[in-house]
Protein backbone atom coordinates (compact mmCIF):
# COMPACT_ATOMS: atom_id res chain seq x y z
CA UNK A 1 0.00 0.00 0.00
CA UNK A 2 1.51 3.22 -1.03
CA UNK A 3 0.81 6.46 1.52
CA UNK A 4 1.74 9.73 0.55
CA UNK A 5 2.83 12.17 2.55
CA UNK A 6 3.03 16.37 1.38
CA UNK A 7 4.95 18.56 3.61
CA UNK A 8 4.39 22.55 3.71
CA UNK A 9 7.07 23.84 5.33
CA UNK A 10 9.79 26.30 4.36
CA UNK A 11 12.13 25.68 7.49
CA UNK A 12 14.00 21.94 6.81
CA UNK A 13 14.03 21.57 11.14
CA UNK A 14 10.23 22.64 11.48
CA UNK A 15 7.70 20.69 13.89
CA UNK A 16 6.32 20.15 10.77
CA UNK A 17 9.04 17.85 9.34
CA UNK A 18 9.40 16.39 12.52
CA UNK A 19 5.97 15.20 12.14
CA UNK A 20 6.97 14.36 8.98
CA UNK A 21 9.28 11.90 10.05
CA UNK A 22 7.21 10.06 12.52
CA UNK A 23 4.32 9.90 10.25
CA UNK A 24 7.14 7.94 7.90
CA UNK A 25 8.32 5.62 10.51
CA UNK A 26 4.97 5.18 11.97
CA UNK A 27 3.66 4.11 8.00
CA UNK A 28 6.17 2.16 7.42
CA UNK A 29 5.97 0.42 10.59
CA UNK A 30 2.15 -0.43 9.29
CA UNK A 31 3.37 -1.79 6.04
CA UNK A 32 3.58 1.34 3.72
CA UNK A 33 5.32 2.16 0.73
CA UNK A 34 5.88 5.73 1.85
CA UNK A 35 6.48 8.68 -0.31
CA UNK A 36 7.21 12.16 1.37
CA UNK A 37 7.11 15.57 -0.51
CA UNK A 38 8.47 18.12 1.07
CA UNK A 39 7.26 20.72 -1.51
CA UNK A 40 9.67 24.15 -0.13
CA UNK A 41 12.79 21.59 -0.66
CA UNK A 42 11.24 20.45 -4.14
CA UNK A 43 10.89 23.94 -4.88
CA UNK A 44 6.94 23.31 -5.70
CA UNK A 45 5.90 26.53 -7.46
CA UNK A 46 2.55 28.13 -5.69
CA UNK A 47 1.30 30.04 -8.28
CA UNK A 48 -0.26 28.35 -10.93
CA UNK A 49 1.18 30.26 -14.17
CA UNK A 50 -0.82 31.57 -17.57
CA UNK A 51 0.88 28.81 -19.43
CA UNK A 52 -0.80 26.44 -17.28
CA UNK A 53 -4.28 28.34 -17.01
CA UNK A 54 -4.11 28.05 -20.66
CA UNK A 55 -3.59 24.16 -20.68
CA UNK A 56 -5.82 23.33 -18.08
CA UNK A 57 -8.64 23.14 -20.19
CA UNK A 58 -7.07 21.63 -22.95
CA UNK A 59 -5.76 17.92 -23.31
CA UNK A 60 -2.82 17.99 -21.41
CA UNK A 61 -3.61 19.56 -18.26
CA UNK A 62 0.04 19.32 -17.11
CA UNK A 63 3.08 21.20 -18.03
CA UNK A 64 5.62 21.19 -15.21
CA UNK A 65 7.67 17.62 -14.45
CA UNK A 66 7.47 18.22 -11.06
CA UNK A 67 3.69 18.32 -11.10
CA UNK A 68 3.31 15.27 -13.27
CA UNK A 69 5.90 13.21 -10.74
CA UNK A 70 3.39 14.29 -7.75
CA UNK A 71 0.70 12.56 -9.93
CA UNK A 72 2.07 9.60 -11.24
CA UNK A 73 2.74 8.76 -7.18
CA UNK A 74 -0.58 9.71 -6.21
CA UNK A 75 -2.49 7.63 -9.02
CA UNK A 76 -2.20 4.40 -6.54
CA UNK A 77 -1.97 5.72 -3.68
CA UNK A 78 -3.75 4.45 -0.64
CA UNK A 79 -3.78 6.98 2.13
CA UNK A 80 -2.90 10.52 1.20
CA UNK A 81 -1.27 13.00 4.43
CA UNK A 82 -0.64 16.43 4.85
CA UNK A 83 1.19 18.20 7.19
CA UNK A 84 1.29 21.91 7.48
CA UNK A 85 1.40 24.58 9.62
CA UNK A 86 -1.79 27.45 9.46
CA UNK A 87 -0.79 30.70 8.17
CA UNK A 88 -4.41 33.34 7.79
CA UNK A 89 -6.50 30.44 9.27
CA UNK A 90 -6.02 28.50 5.91
CA UNK A 91 -3.13 25.93 3.89
CA UNK A 92 0.16 27.80 3.63
CA UNK A 93 0.04 29.43 -0.07
CA UNK A 94 2.17 26.63 -1.49
CA UNK A 95 0.05 23.67 -0.32
CA UNK A 96 -2.89 25.50 -1.70
CA UNK A 97 -1.15 26.21 -5.38
CA UNK A 98 -0.68 22.66 -4.68
CA UNK A 99 -4.09 21.80 -4.93
CA UNK A 100 -4.67 24.14 -7.88
CA UNK A 101 -1.83 22.41 -9.94
CA UNK A 102 -1.79 18.86 -9.61
CA UNK A 103 -5.77 18.20 -9.05
CA UNK A 104 -6.34 19.30 -12.49
CA UNK A 105 -8.83 17.56 -14.89
CA UNK A 106 -8.29 14.03 -14.96
CA UNK A 107 -6.56 13.91 -11.86
CA UNK A 108 -8.50 15.57 -8.84
CA UNK A 109 -11.61 15.20 -10.92
CA UNK A 110 -13.14 13.70 -13.77
CA UNK A 111 -15.90 14.24 -16.32
CA UNK A 112 -18.50 11.68 -17.37
CA UNK A 113 -20.13 11.05 -20.15
CA UNK A 114 -22.96 13.61 -19.15
CA UNK A 115 -19.99 15.70 -18.69
CA UNK A 116 -20.76 15.70 -14.26
CA UNK A 117 -17.99 16.52 -12.63
CA UNK A 118 -16.98 13.06 -10.46
CA UNK A 119 -14.29 12.42 -7.99
CA UNK A 120 -11.19 11.16 -9.98
CA UNK A 121 -9.18 10.21 -5.87
CA UNK A 122 -11.16 7.10 -5.51
CA UNK A 123 -7.92 4.95 -4.71
CA UNK A 124 -7.42 7.31 -1.60
CA UNK A 125 -8.75 5.84 0.92
CA UNK A 126 -7.51 7.61 3.80
CA UNK A 127 -7.10 11.57 3.61
CA UNK A 128 -5.27 12.86 6.69
CA UNK A 129 -4.60 15.94 8.12
CA UNK A 130 -1.49 17.18 10.93
CA UNK A 131 -2.05 20.95 11.13
CA UNK A 132 -0.45 22.87 14.02
CA UNK A 133 -2.12 26.20 14.93
CA UNK A 134 -0.75 29.63 16.37
CA UNK A 135 -4.23 30.31 17.85
CA UNK A 136 -6.19 28.64 20.72
CA UNK A 137 -8.75 25.80 19.74
CA UNK A 138 -10.90 28.87 21.04
CA UNK A 139 -9.65 31.10 18.22
CA UNK A 140 -9.34 28.76 15.35
CA UNK A 141 -13.02 28.04 15.55
CA UNK A 142 -14.42 31.49 15.90
CA UNK A 143 -11.98 32.59 12.56
CA UNK A 144 -13.12 29.66 11.02
CA UNK A 145 -10.71 26.59 10.07
CA UNK A 146 -10.56 27.09 6.43
CA UNK A 147 -7.37 24.58 6.27
CA UNK A 148 -9.34 21.79 7.33
CA UNK A 149 -12.08 22.24 5.52
CA UNK A 150 -10.50 22.68 2.48
CA UNK A 151 -9.30 19.21 3.03
CA UNK A 152 -11.53 17.38 4.58
CA UNK A 153 -14.37 18.98 2.82
CA UNK A 154 -13.68 20.68 -0.80
CA UNK A 155 -10.70 17.95 -1.30
CA UNK A 156 -12.69 14.59 0.63
CA UNK A 157 -15.52 15.46 -2.22
CA UNK A 158 -12.60 14.09 -5.16
CA UNK A 159 -11.80 11.16 -3.10
CA UNK A 160 -14.32 7.88 -3.00
CA UNK A 161 -17.35 7.56 -0.97
CA UNK A 162 -15.74 4.86 1.77
CA UNK A 163 -13.01 6.98 2.18
CA UNK A 164 -12.04 7.46 5.59
CA UNK A 165 -10.68 11.15 7.07
CA UNK A 166 -8.87 11.97 9.91
CA UNK A 167 -7.94 15.61 11.31
CA UNK A 168 -5.18 15.80 14.23
CA UNK A 169 -4.70 19.21 15.16
CA UNK A 170 -2.18 20.88 17.41
CA UNK A 171 -3.53 24.10 18.58
CA UNK A 172 -1.41 27.05 20.23
CA UNK A 173 1.79 26.06 19.39
CA UNK A 174 3.28 29.41 20.22
CA UNK A 175 2.81 28.52 23.50
CA UNK A 176 3.78 24.76 23.96
CA UNK A 177 6.59 23.12 25.95
CA UNK A 178 8.93 20.84 24.73
CA UNK A 179 6.83 17.63 26.52
CA UNK A 180 3.79 19.24 24.82
CA UNK A 181 5.54 18.49 21.42
CA UNK A 182 7.03 15.31 22.46
CA UNK A 183 3.44 14.24 23.07
CA UNK A 184 1.96 15.82 20.50
CA UNK A 185 4.71 13.20 18.05
CA UNK A 186 3.76 10.32 20.07
CA UNK A 187 0.04 10.86 18.89
CA UNK A 188 1.31 11.14 15.27
CA UNK A 189 3.16 8.25 15.54
CA UNK A 190 -0.08 5.87 16.89
CA UNK A 191 -1.80 7.33 13.99
CA UNK A 192 0.69 6.48 11.60
CA UNK A 193 0.96 2.89 12.79
CA UNK A 194 -2.80 2.61 12.47
CA UNK A 195 -3.70 3.67 9.07
CA UNK B 1 -13.14 56.97 -0.97
CA UNK B 2 -10.03 55.63 -1.79
CA UNK B 3 -10.10 51.82 -3.26
CA UNK B 4 -7.43 49.75 -3.13
CA UNK B 5 -7.75 46.92 -6.36
CA UNK B 6 -5.97 44.10 -5.89
CA UNK B 7 -6.19 41.35 -8.91
CA UNK B 8 -5.53 37.64 -9.07
CA UNK B 9 -5.46 36.28 -12.60
CA UNK B 10 -2.55 34.94 -14.89
CA UNK B 11 -4.18 36.75 -17.69
CA UNK B 12 -6.60 39.62 -17.91
CA UNK B 13 -7.80 37.76 -21.29
CA UNK B 14 -10.00 35.92 -18.84
CA UNK B 15 -13.61 36.77 -17.37
CA UNK B 16 -11.74 37.79 -13.81
CA UNK B 17 -10.03 40.46 -16.22
CA UNK B 18 -13.47 41.74 -17.84
CA UNK B 19 -14.45 42.22 -14.37
CA UNK B 20 -11.57 44.17 -13.14
CA UNK B 21 -12.26 46.28 -16.35
CA UNK B 22 -15.71 47.21 -14.75
CA UNK B 23 -14.62 47.45 -11.00
CA UNK B 24 -12.27 49.84 -12.59
CA UNK B 25 -15.01 51.68 -14.66
CA UNK B 26 -17.65 51.53 -11.84
CA UNK B 27 -15.50 53.40 -8.76
CA UNK B 28 -14.08 56.10 -11.75
CA UNK B 29 -17.81 56.60 -12.52
CA UNK B 30 -18.07 57.35 -8.55
CA UNK B 31 -14.89 60.08 -8.75
CA UNK B 32 -13.12 57.68 -6.00
CA UNK B 33 -9.38 57.47 -6.20
CA UNK B 34 -7.73 54.33 -6.81
CA UNK B 35 -4.69 52.43 -6.72
CA UNK B 36 -4.32 49.24 -8.31
CA UNK B 37 -2.10 46.01 -7.77
CA UNK B 38 -1.77 43.02 -10.24
CA UNK B 39 0.07 40.27 -8.66
CA UNK B 40 0.94 38.35 -11.66
CA UNK B 41 2.19 40.87 -13.48
CA UNK B 42 4.29 42.01 -10.46
CA UNK B 43 5.82 39.18 -10.47
CA UNK B 44 5.06 38.75 -6.76
CA UNK B 45 6.83 35.47 -4.95
CA UNK B 46 3.56 33.90 -3.04
CA UNK B 47 5.85 31.30 -1.07
CA UNK B 48 6.85 32.66 2.26
CA UNK B 49 10.47 31.47 2.62
CA UNK B 50 12.59 30.19 5.01
CA UNK B 51 13.87 33.87 5.54
CA UNK B 52 10.28 35.29 6.08
CA UNK B 53 9.95 32.56 8.25
CA UNK B 54 13.29 33.85 10.55
CA UNK B 55 11.61 37.49 10.65
CA UNK B 56 8.21 36.32 11.09
CA UNK B 57 8.00 37.84 15.04
CA UNK B 58 9.75 41.36 13.73
CA UNK B 59 7.28 44.05 13.61
CA UNK B 60 7.59 45.43 9.92
CA UNK B 61 7.46 49.09 11.61
CA UNK B 62 10.32 48.76 13.00
CA UNK B 63 12.62 47.03 10.76
CA UNK B 64 10.97 47.59 6.98
CA UNK B 65 14.29 46.72 5.21
CA UNK B 66 13.39 43.26 6.77
CA UNK B 67 10.71 43.04 4.04
CA UNK B 68 11.61 44.99 0.89
CA UNK B 69 9.44 43.40 -1.56
CA UNK B 70 6.58 43.88 0.28
CA UNK B 71 6.72 47.63 1.08
CA UNK B 72 4.30 49.00 -1.93
CA UNK B 73 1.53 47.01 -1.19
CA UNK B 74 1.87 47.80 2.71
CA UNK B 75 1.77 51.23 1.34
CA UNK B 76 -1.23 50.61 -0.39
CA UNK B 77 -3.20 48.83 2.40
CA UNK B 78 -2.56 51.45 4.93
CA UNK B 79 -3.71 54.47 2.50
CA UNK B 80 -6.68 52.83 1.40
CA UNK B 81 -10.40 52.49 3.64
CA UNK B 82 -11.99 50.32 0.65
CA UNK B 83 -10.32 46.86 -0.48
CA UNK B 84 -11.30 45.09 -3.24
CA UNK B 85 -10.07 41.68 -4.64
CA UNK B 86 -10.85 40.33 -7.83
CA UNK B 87 -9.83 36.87 -8.18
CA UNK B 88 -10.99 33.37 -9.37
CA UNK B 89 -12.29 30.93 -6.41
CA UNK B 90 -9.81 27.65 -6.90
CA UNK B 91 -11.18 24.63 -4.78
CA UNK B 92 -13.44 26.65 -2.97
CA UNK B 93 -10.73 29.63 -2.22
CA UNK B 94 -8.65 32.24 -2.90
CA UNK B 95 -5.92 31.39 -5.54
CA UNK B 96 -2.32 30.76 -4.12
CA UNK B 97 -1.13 33.69 -5.80
CA UNK B 98 -3.15 35.62 -3.68
CA UNK B 99 -2.90 33.25 -0.26
CA UNK B 100 0.30 33.90 -0.76
CA UNK B 101 -0.19 37.58 -0.64
CA UNK B 102 -1.97 37.64 2.74
CA UNK B 103 0.71 34.99 3.84
CA UNK B 104 3.55 37.69 3.37
CA UNK B 105 2.09 40.69 3.00
CA UNK B 106 -0.68 40.76 5.84
CA UNK B 107 2.28 40.27 8.72
CA UNK B 108 3.20 41.92 12.25
CA UNK B 109 3.72 45.60 12.04
CA UNK B 110 1.34 46.08 9.04
CA UNK B 111 -2.10 43.79 9.70
CA UNK B 112 -1.95 42.83 13.48
CA UNK B 113 0.80 43.74 16.60
CA UNK B 114 1.14 41.67 19.73
CA UNK B 115 2.00 44.19 22.24
CA UNK B 116 4.67 42.89 24.69
CA UNK B 117 3.36 40.98 27.55
CA UNK B 118 0.28 40.05 25.81
CA UNK B 119 -0.78 36.89 24.11
CA UNK B 120 -4.03 38.69 21.85
CA UNK B 121 -3.41 40.15 18.86
CA UNK B 122 -4.74 43.26 18.10
CA UNK B 123 -5.64 44.47 14.42
CA UNK B 124 -3.43 47.19 12.46
CA UNK B 125 -5.71 47.78 9.50
CA UNK B 126 -8.10 49.61 11.29
CA UNK B 127 -8.21 52.38 8.10
CA UNK B 128 -10.01 49.75 6.13
CA UNK B 129 -13.74 49.36 6.46
CA UNK B 130 -14.73 47.68 3.62
CA UNK B 131 -13.48 44.59 2.29
CA UNK B 132 -14.99 42.86 -1.01
CA UNK B 133 -14.05 40.14 -2.97
CA UNK B 134 -15.14 39.51 -6.60
CA UNK B 135 -14.66 36.29 -7.95
CA UNK B 136 -16.25 33.77 -9.93
CA UNK B 137 -16.91 30.01 -9.07
CA UNK B 138 -16.95 27.04 -11.34
CA UNK B 139 -19.40 25.19 -9.87
CA UNK B 140 -22.48 26.18 -8.26
CA UNK B 141 -23.20 28.33 -4.46
CA UNK B 142 -24.67 25.22 -3.36
CA UNK B 143 -21.36 22.68 -4.40
CA UNK B 144 -19.72 25.97 -2.76
CA UNK B 145 -21.36 25.61 0.39
CA UNK B 146 -20.75 21.65 0.38
CA UNK B 147 -16.79 22.48 -0.04
CA UNK B 148 -16.82 24.36 2.91
CA UNK B 149 -16.63 28.30 1.32
CA UNK B 150 -13.15 28.60 2.42
CA UNK B 151 -12.95 32.16 0.18
CA UNK B 152 -16.02 34.09 2.34
CA UNK B 153 -14.86 32.62 5.53
CA UNK B 154 -11.21 33.96 4.60
CA UNK B 155 -12.47 37.06 3.85
CA UNK B 156 -15.10 37.66 5.94
CA UNK B 157 -13.67 36.37 8.91
CA UNK B 158 -9.68 36.13 9.18
CA UNK B 159 -8.89 39.07 6.87
CA UNK B 160 -12.05 40.87 8.63
CA UNK B 161 -10.23 40.54 12.31
CA UNK B 162 -7.36 42.29 11.08
CA UNK B 163 -9.48 45.35 10.37
CA UNK B 164 -11.49 48.18 12.42
CA UNK B 165 -14.92 46.31 14.76
CA UNK B 166 -17.17 48.36 11.69
CA UNK B 167 -15.61 47.01 8.96
CA UNK B 168 -18.07 45.50 6.71
CA UNK B 169 -17.32 42.75 3.85
CA UNK B 170 -19.29 42.47 0.60
CA UNK B 171 -19.48 39.40 -1.18
CA UNK B 172 -19.72 39.32 -4.97
CA UNK B 173 -19.67 36.53 -6.93
CA UNK B 174 -20.62 34.47 -10.06
CA UNK B 175 -21.45 31.06 -9.40
CA UNK B 176 -21.84 28.04 -12.03
CA UNK B 177 -19.44 30.11 -14.55
CA UNK B 178 -18.58 26.99 -16.44
CA UNK B 179 -22.37 26.52 -17.52
CA UNK B 180 -23.20 29.77 -17.72
CA UNK B 181 -24.08 31.55 -20.80
CA UNK B 182 -22.81 34.89 -22.91
CA UNK B 183 -26.14 37.30 -21.06
CA UNK B 184 -25.63 35.77 -17.33
CA UNK B 185 -21.80 36.98 -17.77
CA UNK B 186 -22.47 40.14 -19.26
CA UNK B 187 -25.55 40.61 -16.68
CA UNK B 188 -22.50 39.52 -13.39
CA UNK B 189 -20.45 42.16 -15.09
CA UNK B 190 -22.85 45.29 -15.47
CA UNK B 191 -23.99 44.50 -11.66
CA UNK B 192 -20.27 44.69 -10.86
CA UNK B 193 -19.54 47.90 -12.24
CA UNK B 194 -23.10 48.89 -10.73
CA UNK B 195 -22.40 47.85 -7.02
CA UNK B 196 -18.69 49.50 -7.75
CA UNK B 197 -20.14 52.70 -8.57
CA UNK B 198 -22.61 52.84 -5.56
CA UNK B 199 -20.27 52.27 -3.09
Amino acid sequence: MRAVVIVANPNPSSFSHAIAARLRGGLEASGHNVIVHDLYAEGFRAAMSAEERQAYHGDVPVVDPLVIEHITDLRDAHTLVFVYPTWWSSLPAVLKGWLERVMVPGVGFVFDERHKVRPGLTNVKRLVGVATYGSSWRSVKLINDNGRRTILRALRLSTSVRTRSTWLPLYGMDSLGVSDRERFLVKVDRLARSL
Amino acid sequence: MRAYVVFCHPTHASFIGAALERVLAGLGRAGHEVRVSDLYADGFRPELDQHDLAVHRIDHRVHPERRPDISRYVENLQWCDTVVMVYPTWWSGQPAMLKGWFDRVWVTGVAWDRPDGTNRTTPLLRNIQTLIAVTSHGSSKVMNALEGETGKRTLTRALRSACGVRCHTRWIAFYTIDRSNHSARAAFLDRVEERMSKL
